[in-house]
């Protein structure tokens, strides 16, 4: 696994765009609507190597603390010019809301890229990258808010074990949320879904990354990989209730959520 | 009054549970048992409050550590949406002050996300609190009258009453109210909030006792849902002390409601003088048709 992501680091988020044709975005901020952040947040990226769902995280609490803070002054109507001023400063500091995450993953590779990404798109506070393993985090118990692994558990070996840590290091009320290519069940889809998958992603891969084998590594291990249901249960087993999962695109991709309760 | 009890459980309680079963078919027992720790250990020198709901419908598990679990996380739920209450006048019906309520537990904000972002089931929940609360209110004072130690009250003033009452459990919220009135309006959310409504009108007819009238049962809960709609609405806007506009206003809508009882018997013999008007009318203007054309 570890050599597969080394030789598609720098081409990972070209070869997703290509791949789904640019609607990985889509799934990846309906991922972050569902979290609907609080402020204060501790958000745990897992197999997160570029950054993109930790990104959207800090965009989303940005926008909602710009909006809490309008509402705010909103009500404030008749504060004096020093006040609001005085307020405005306060909350400079405070553009987060306290919320952070914490970007994990196995491979150097894809933590340097992503740094590098997020220096280049001016994201400085709230961030940080740790090198880790999904089935080994270097977290203590009970730490974090909310964790995510988008489009990563699909490469980890013990996925139980995985779902296990994930349990360890989300607080008492921690979601665990799991965005991943899942199984389509509508037949005509799943045939065209086949079609395009065997055939066109592994050329795209030589094309573009100028790596076949990777790719058809990718599209295999989807198939592989549990269906919705069966996921639901090893999440259960983990020991995480309320779980439940929303399929997009038809099943060709879901969202698995539970929380530690 | 048992029986209706059923009516205050809010029916995402039943999806709950009916997701729940299909969860706990798959819990294995050392599961159980752990999930139980967990449930006991957070939040600090907080007391399993006692559900004032009533009897709870009973859901036979398989077994009684399964059933213990469906328990905690609906309790757990109820819990979290209660204390989220107390930051609704700051928030508003939010997943904010879901969220808010869930720290106070000490759980994690993002157990907010249990629950729908634009704060529904947090404002059924609290429906379905006051509803119980009226409902235990009306059962008291039934008691009191039943043990002679209070007079049976006049069929109109008892409607004012429990109108009022279960009006005056707005007033912490009334700022953000009309923002719950209108999620209730959601599609999603009709259902519910019907129920819950309809199931409160009976009940206060119900603790009303058998008063003679000639309404039939449809039109008595009509005219009651009317009534407390309006005088609902009137509250939003009222701004005077203690709410008496509000007050008054609801005591001319039950006058009118007891005035329209009594023309009620009157309105079948009315309907046929009215009957017996038209025909008069008709003979009359055909007569006068008729001599017309002759002449």
């Amino acid at each position: 696994v570890n050599q597969v992501f080394e030789s598609v680091a720098k081409k990972y988020d070209v070869m997703n765009d290509s791949m789904t044709l640019g609607i990985h975005r889509i799934w990846k901020d309906i991922l972050m609507h569902k979290m609907n952040p609080s402020p204060g947040t501790l958000l745990l990226d897992v197999a997160g190597g570029t950054g993109d769902i930790a990104f959207r995280f800090i965009n989303y609490v940005r926008s909602m603390q710009e909006r809490r803070l309008q509402r705010k002054l909103k009500n404030h109507q008749n504060l004096s010019w020093q006040e609001i001023f005085e307020s405005y400063q306060k909350d400079k500091f405070n553009s987060l809301g306290d919320s952070q995450v914490v970007v994990c993953d196995i491979n150097r590779e894809m933590l340097k890229v992503g740094k590098q990404k997020a220096q280049h798109l001016g994201y400085s506070e709230g961030l940080s990258w740790v090198l880790g393993n999904a089935e080994e985090l270097p977290f203590d118990n009970d730490k974090f808010d909310v964790y995510t692994i988008a489009f990563g558990i699909r490469n980890v070996t013990r996925i139980d074990l995985a779902l296990q840590e994930a349990y360890r290091v989300l607080k008492p009320g921690g979601r665990f949320l799991c965005l991943e290519f899942s199984h389509v069940s509508n037949p005509l889809l799943s045939r065209l879904y086949d079609l395009y998958s065997f055939q066109v992603i592994p050329v795209l891969g030589e094309v573009i990354a100028g790596d076949w084998r990777s790719y058809q590594y990718l599209v295999e291990s989807i198939r592989q990989f549990p269906p919705q249901e069966e996921l639901k249960a090893m999440i259960e087993d983990a020991g995480f209730f309320k779980v439940d999962y929303e399929n997009l695109n038809f099943g060709i991709v879901a969202i698995h959520s539970g929380f530690k309760l | 009054a048992a029986v209706r009890c059923q009516h205050y459980t809010p029916l995402r309680a039943l999806q709950a549970s009916a997701a729940l079963r299909r969860a706990s078919d798959e819990h294995k027992e050392p599961l159980t048992s752990s999930s139980q720790q967990h449930f006991d250990s957070p939040p600090a020198g907080h007391q399993p409050e006692q559900e004032p709901q009533g009897p709870r419908p009973s859901y036979t598990g398989q077994g009684g550590q399964e059933s213990e679990d469906y328990e905690s996380e609906e309790q757990l739920q109820h819990r979290i949406l209660t204390a989220a209450l107390e930051f609704v006048p700051e928030h508003g019906w939010t997943a904010e002050a879901i969220a808010e309520g869930a720290k106070t537990l000490g759980l994690s904000v993002a157990a907010a996300g249990m629950f729908h972002s634009d704060g529904s089931e947090l404002i059924l929940h609290f429906l379905s609190e006051c509803n119980t609360k009226l409902s235990k209110l009306l059962a008291k004072e039934q008691k009191l009258v039943q043990l002679g130690e209070a007079e049976k009250k006049p069929i109109d003033e008892f409607l004012r009453h429990a109108v009022e009452a279960r009006l005056r459990m707005l007033i912490p919220y009334i700022e953000k109210w009309p923002q719950a009135l209108s999620v209730l309006l959601l599609p999603r959310n009709i259902p519910s909030s019907l129920n819950l409504l309809t199931s409160m009108i009976d009940d206060i007819w119900h603790y009303a006792g058998d008063q003679s009238t000639d309404f039939n049962w449809y039109t008595r809960r009509a005219v009651l849902t009317g009534i407390y709609n309006t005088t609902e609405l009137v509250m939003m806007q009222d701004s005077s002390p203690d709410f008496e506009d509000t007050w008054r206003f609801l005591e001319n809508r039950v006058a009118d409601a007891m005035t329209m009882s009594n023309t009620a018997s009157q309105v079948q013999s009315t309907g046929e003088a009215v009957v017996q008007g038209l025909m008069g009318a008709a003979v009359t203007v055909s007569n006068a048709e008729s001599s017309r054309a002759v002449r």
